[in-house]
């Protein structure tokens, strides 16, 4: 006799309320597993989108995404002198916030040589990639950008070719791919006021000096002006065969530059930029889980304690404690059960509505199925131990 | 045949200044077929003389022997005896709030000791509506107690203390709840199960009302089994 089932059946409401309520309680805890991923997976999404046989940047720097790089562009004609190198491209990489029609978007810029160089889209899944040097861009989706559509940066305009949903930035925010001048350009173009003021003051710096006359100054003043030509890293492919260490001891020893293989730059995100991030959504999941069992065991604890009166009839009766065991044990696991399938359902469908990125692993289903499912049973002991003290003079009214 | 019998029964509760003495020196006997009574007010000792004898309250002092096998004695518990399952198999209890497991109908609380002993399928089910329509109360076998009145939820009270047939039935104020007209239906179908079962039935009650026709009538006050009629 499945006394478990009757006694919900006799409940439908009060349990169909208590599912979702708990199932809504682990719905969070699913999604806070899939934030913890994905804020992992967006931290390294274009690490591992772009994927380069080394990482060369600017000498002691962590960079380009952990750490600020930066080095002169034409560096990598050196390194791609170096033996055992196949291609070295020049990268640039850095976020923007610029007003994209009503509202005012955070992103990031991907420079790169348009023509054959690394770090560009690899899969675009409309229209095609970059073929020109100036004023066309790959955009992510997310940015809300179509084919075609125009966006300013800066002095220019630029033109949507493709799109591309390869990556997004470590802060889940899309990724705009140009041409290296067209992103150096818009990296450090100054507006006009900034421009004059600037030859104002390095006019009146030289003409200050006694050897110079105004007009000798003004001739001087293009080769005065601040260079432009600056990348991030530099996207290294090694010939086949060529060996991974020797080549990167060689670019550090000769060239004074940092090198990093991609799993090295993998580590340094996950210790460095996400660490602070993912530590705090792994202490959150720890205490949401925490959390669910407490709760289940106060509602299995609750649901035991209304059938305390019965189960000391029971008991009376002659029922042994196998039956009362039952009971608890398989309203709780029916609870735990029910709620989990709900929550899966719930995150199945709502994932995609989140702002940022909810990475839904089948490992950290199956994980935390397993911890409610245990946390159950344990919930279902306090309940338990309740239900097996009860005496069956209860029922009488007694003691 | 000689169902129950009680012998030296005492029942202390607490200790040193605290120490009451529910039952002193109690003697039962009670036969198959029997419908003894056991009056007294409030406090006297009664449903404590109830639940010693069913071994829900253990014993201070004394022997209590069941259907021949003693199942305590001053010393402690016969080895061996598992009560819980002489509950289920040979006992049958009413008790004054009905008791009837909430979240189950009429049909599945009868059912519910049945299933304890093993009983099953269409003979189990067979046995519960023959016990429910022995109460009058089959054309409410699927409903739940909350949808029954008092007098028909001590009917399936009834029906379910004799579902395995019990030798003994202990019954707590079966009619306390009840109006009189229906406290004497009551009595008479106790009366009935007695004779035509052939268990004993012992019954307690404040109200010598409902004691008519009783074999044997057994005064409890302060404790002590003072006054027997038969």
């Amino acid at each position: 006799m499945d006394l478990a089932v009757y006694d919900l059946k006799l409940h439908k409401g009060r349990f169909i309320a208590t599912i979702i309520g708990v199932g809504l309680l682990f719905t969070i805890v699913l999604a806070m597993n899939g934030l913890y991923r994905g804020n992992i997976y967006e931290g390294l999404a274009v690490i591992k989108a772009i994927n380069p046989d080394l990482w060369v940047v600017e000498r002691f720097r962590g960079g380009p995404f952990n750490e600020q790089s930066t080095m002169p562009e034409y560096y990598h004609y050196s390194v791609k002198a170096v033996p055992g190198v196949e291609q070295a491209s020049p990268f640039i990489y850095y976020t923007v916030e610029r007003q994209l029609g009503e509202e005012s978007r955070h992103f990031s810029i991907v420079g790169y040589d348009v023509f054959g160089g690394l770090g560009g889209p690899q899969q675009i899944i409309e229209g095609r990639g970059i073929q020109r040097a100036h004023y066309e861009m790959v955009a992510h989706p997310k940015l809300g950008l179509r084919l075609g559509d125009k966006l300013p940066l800066g002095l220019h305009t630029y033109t949507v070719v493709g799109l591309t949903k390869e990556a997004v930035d470590s802060n889940g925010d899309p990724l705009v791919y140009l041409s290296l001048p067209d992103a150096q350009e818009v990296l450090y173009q100054k507006d006009n006021e900034e421009v004059r003021t600037q030859r104002q003051r390095l006019t009146l710096s030289l003409t200050r000096q006694s050897s110079l006359t105004p007009q000798n100054a003004e001739k001087l003043l293009p080769g005065l002006q601040p260079d432009t030509h600056f990348i991030n890293a530099v996207l290294v492919r090694l010939k086949p065969g060529a060996n991974r260490s020797e080549v990167a001891r060689h670019i550090q020893d000769w060239l004074y530059f940092s090198v990093y293989t991609t799993p090295e730059e993998t580590q340094m995100m996950l210790k460095g930029r996400l660490a602070g991030m993912t530590k705090q959504l792994l202490l959150f999941r720890i205490l949401l889980m925490m959390v669910s069992v407490v709760i289940m065991a106060l509602v299995i604890y609750t649901f035991t304690m209304e059938k305390i009166r019965s189960i000391a009839v029971m008991k009376l009766i002659g029922a042994p404690n196998t039956v009362i065991v039952r009971l608890v044990m398989e309203q709780s696991m029916l609870l735990t059960v029910s709620a989990f399938i709900f929550a899966l359902i719930i995150i199945n469908n709502t994932y995609h509505l989140f702002p940022k990125t909810i990475l839904l692993v089948p490992m950290d289903e199956t994980v935390t199925f397993i911890v409610v499912f245990f946390g159950g049973i344990l919930a279902s002991i306090l309940g338990l131990i309740q239900a097996l003290k009860t005496q069956p003079a209860l029922a009488l009214g007694g003691q | 045949m000689e169902i129950l019998k009680v012998e030296g029964l005492s029942k202390i509760f607490g200790s040193g200044r605290l120490e009451v003495r529910a039952l002193e020196d109690i003697n039962l006997s009670v036969s198959a077929g029997d419908l003894v009574a056991l009056l007294g007010p409030s406090g006297s000792g009664k449903t404590t003389m109830l639940l010693c004898a069913s071994l829900i309250l253990d014993p201070t002092a004394g022997k209590i022997v069941f259907v021949g096998q003693t199942i305590f004695q001053k010393n402690g518990w016969s080895g061996g005896v598992d009560i819980r399952r002489i509950r289920r198999e040979k006992m049958g209890f009413i008790f004054q709030a009905h008791n009837l497991i909430p979240f189950l109908t009429a049909r599945q609380n009868v059912l519910f000791p049945l299933s304890l002993v093993g009983a099953k399928g269409e003979p189990a089910d067979s046995r519960v509506m023959e016990l429910l329509e022995y109460m009058e109360i089959a054309d409410r076998a699927d409903y739940p107690p909350a949808l029954l009145s008092g007098g028909e939820q001590q009917r399936v009270a009834i029906a379910r203390a004799l579902a395995n047939n019990p030798r003994l039935i202990l019954a707590d104020e079966p009619t306390a709840s009840l109006d009189t007209v229906r406290g004497k239906k009551v009595m008479e179908m106790l009366k009935k199960i007695a004779k035509e079962n052939q268990s004993a039935v012992i019954v307690v009650t404040h109200d010598v009302r409902m004691i008519e026709g009783f074999d044997y009538v057994y005064h409890l006050k302060d404790g002590h089994l003072n006054h027997q009629i038969s």
